[in-house]
């Protein structure tokens, strides 16, 4: 059986968990691969026009893979945490995909809630398992050695690694000791997507700096900023992003920030706010922040990043060159 | 302390009826204008949803009007609706604005909280009055809803187009002014007959039209752009799933709209199987019970960028197809104008209409 993973949204989170687990299984797993023209176009000729870009990318991945593959796989991740939801988006995902297009193949989503505790998740997969295989500890081995691969993953993305190279484990680290270091923060989806993010990651090593991403902050780091918060952030993957930019811009732990948003991205529409003002409350560390949509030229888009690389370099010097003269 | 909240629809209503029976002071913001529609657009963040920017015009013009203490229902989501109180705090504070914002949080771990802030606004009045003055406030806001949806159903019979509608604005005055509990049935009979006084035209077989979306927009008539109103006054049966004292009532069955939500919810379930906030699956449910009940049109309201009604309106186009019944979505933000919404709602009650026409001739 050839299960599909769409390569949009959770993909470049969950993406080794979900593969090594399905093979472990026996399914065979055909994923569709870097975000491309065509894709895109298709995503957003058949997705609704109101939906957020990566939605639109992703049921561009999902029809992509429709004439290929026996069932697709799209997880409906309720919560990843007690007292947090993810998006809307991603509760009705599996639902809007299979009701895309006239003739999508089965959709595989099992639910995944921890406000539900562990026991009703635990069943959610073994079920999900025992709809391949009728052995329990064939299961259950596959559980445990997919979730070290994700450990594995998370450590390899928490090094600096790109995600296709973290999958390998192995490549080029974003981060590397140059002088200039600027964070990358947003959802996965939204920094990791070289076709929509129109190579960001690439293109600033080109100008020789330093990226840093959500995932190599770490958690303890994320959560602890968070605390100082007076309302809880109720989204869990917002939670990181947010996270991320306050210890970015409280701890001084880069020259600046990009922070990357999607257009009609629910949350961050608000919690762009939020972040914007505890910015300035905690020093005006620089920080940019760029909606893209499916409308993004490329133009525009590199010379603002230019503009922006060029403006901390010059800081930077000036300040080493100060120093320098103490 | 003078409180202030947003409008919507008819709480004015109730809220004023429990500060009154509490002798709490409070101040109503004007009515919802084009300049409160500015004021929340100009201060609001770009692409927040729509109900964000105008209840954001509503306490700012309740501000400068004397407010000091705005109150504000929050959550924990998935919805931003949840959020709302924080943006506001944090939006109009740096506005430089001087107020206090009070939460009610309802969530079993925010009950502290919640009670926090209940003491703060109650200001020493003892329990029972403000368990009295609920009581009343709410029971107020039950009989204005089944006024309002008499209302809703006999306006497409006006002989003079407008007529229900004064009588509603002076059923609500009547209703406000209504001061003791025993006297509620007796109000609210009266405004019912009213209502049933006004002159009316004899139609046979009109075209029916359900109302469905998010709540806000479909309580708000301001900011739906009296989408009610103006079906009926093109000659529709309206119909509509969302009713205040439903939506505030926890248990789920709905008395005014008449269907319990795990109904709308088994509607739905062939198309959507879990929630996605706010009234995304309602909205589907919905749409499925009108059609079984014999509508000719189901007309959606919702804000733009709207996460849980983006999502229902990606999947209706299916569910119209599948059950047959048309389909009208309406995103609404600061651009909408009325007389673009007019023309679309008229030529989908006339397709509605020619709908039903072509139906009957041939049974």
């Amino acid at each position: 059986m050839i299960v599909g993973i769409p390569s949009g949204l959770l993909f470049y989170r969950y993406f080794p968990l979900w593969k090594s687990f399905l093979e472990e299984l026996g399914a065979d797993v055909l994923e569709s691969g870097e975000t491309t023209r065509s894709i895109l176009s298709r995503g957003v000729t058949r997705c609704e026009n109101d939906s957020c870009l990566p939605v639109k990318v992703f049921y561009g991945h999902a029809l992509a893979l429709k004439d290929k593959v026996d069932a697709l796989f799209i997880p409906r991740i309720v919560s990843v945490e007690k007292r947090t939801h993810t998006c809307p988006k991603m509760l009705g995902l599996p639902d809007m995909i299979r009701l895309a297009e006239d003739g999508m193949p089965p959709i595989i989503a099992p639910t995944i809630d921890f406000h539900e505790g562990f026991w009703r998740n635990y069943k959610a997969v073994y079920q999900l398992g025992s709809s391949f295989t009728r052995d329990p500890r064939r299961i259950l081995r596959a559980g445990i050695s997919s979730w070290e691969r994700h450990r594995a993953y998370r450590n390899h993305l928490a090094q600096g690694l790109k995600p296709r190279d973290a999958m390998n484990g192995d490549g080029q680290k974003l981060s590397d000791g140059r002088v200039l270091k600027i964070a990358v923060i947003g959802h996965h989806y939204n920094v990791f997507d070289s076709f929509t993010t129109m190579s960001l990651l690439d293109r600033l090593q080109g100008m020789d700096v330093d990226v840093v991403t959500s995932d190599m902050i770490p958690e303890e780091v994320q959560r602890a900023e968070l605390r100082s918060l007076p309302k809880d952030i109720y989204w869990s993957y917002e939670r990181e992003v947010v996270g991320s930019v306050l210890a970015c811009v409280r701890r001084k732990m880069v020259d600046g920030v990009i922070f990357m948003i999607s257009f009609a991205c629910g949350p961050d529409s608000i919690l762009q706010v939020v972040c914007e003002q505890e910015r300035k409350a905690a020093g005006n560390l620089p920080m940019m922040c760029m909606v893209i949509d499916e409308h993004t030229g490329e133009g525009g888009f590199i010379t603002r990043i230019e503009a922006f690389v060029d403006m901390l370099r010059r800081k930077k010097l000036q300040e080493l060159r100060e120093t320098r003269v103490a | 302390m003078k409180i202030a909240w947003p409008h919507m629809g008819s709480i004015e209503v109730a809220m004023t009826t429990i500060l009154d029976e509490l002798g709490l002071d409070y101040v109503l913001p004007p009515p919802s204008s084009n300049r409160t529609m500015q004021l929340g657009v100009k201060a609001g963040p770009e692409f927040a949803c729509f109900p964000l920017k105008t209840t954001l015009g509503n306490y700012i013009e309740a501000l400068e009007a004397g407010a000091d203490t705005l109150v504000m229902i929050a959550g924990r989501g998935p919805c931003r609706f949840g959020f709302y109180a924080e943006m506001h705090r944090r939006i109009l504070s740096e506005l430089g604005y001087e107020f206090r914002m009070v939460t009610l949080e309802f969530h079993l771990n925010d009950l502290p909280l919640m009670a926090r802030n209940i003491r703060y606004l109650k200001q020493g009045k003892p329990l029972r009055a403000v368990y009295q003055a609920l009581k009343f406030g709410l029971a107020k806001a039950v009989a204005v809803d089944h006024i309002e949806r008499q209302a809703l159903h006999q306006r497409y019979l006006d002989l003079e187009r407008g007529t229900t509608s004064a009588a509603l604005r002076k059923a609500y005055r009547k209703m406000r002014d209504v001061s003791d509990y025993a006297g509620l049935p007796g109000a609210q009979r009266e405004c019912l007959e009213m209502l049933a006084a006004v002159p009316k035209r004899e139609v046979h077989d009109p075209v029916k039209i359900g109302i469905v979306g998010e709540f806000y927009m479909v309580l708000e008539p301001f900011f739906n752009l009296d989408i009610e109103e103006q079906l009926g006054n093109m000659g529709a049966y309206v119909e509509r799933n969302i009713w205040l004292t439903d939506w505030i009532r926890p248990t789920g069955n709905n008395p005014i709209g008449g269907h319990h939500d795990r109904e709308s919810e088994a509607a739905a379930s062939p198309y959507l199987t879990h929630s996605v906030g706010g009234e995304g699956i309602h909205t589907i449910g919905y749409t499925v019970i009108y059609a079984r009940e014999g509508f000719d049109g189901v007309v959606h309201v919702l804000p733009f960028t709207c996460m849980p009604e983006t999502i229902a309106k990606a999947i209706l186009p299916v569910v119209s197809r599948d059950v047959g019944i048309p389909v009208i979505s309406l995103v609404i933000d600061e651009q909408s104008g009325k007389a673009g919404v007019e023309t679309r709602l008229e030529a989908f009650v006339d397709l509605a209409r020619s709908r039903r026409r072509h139906a009957s001739r041939q049974t």
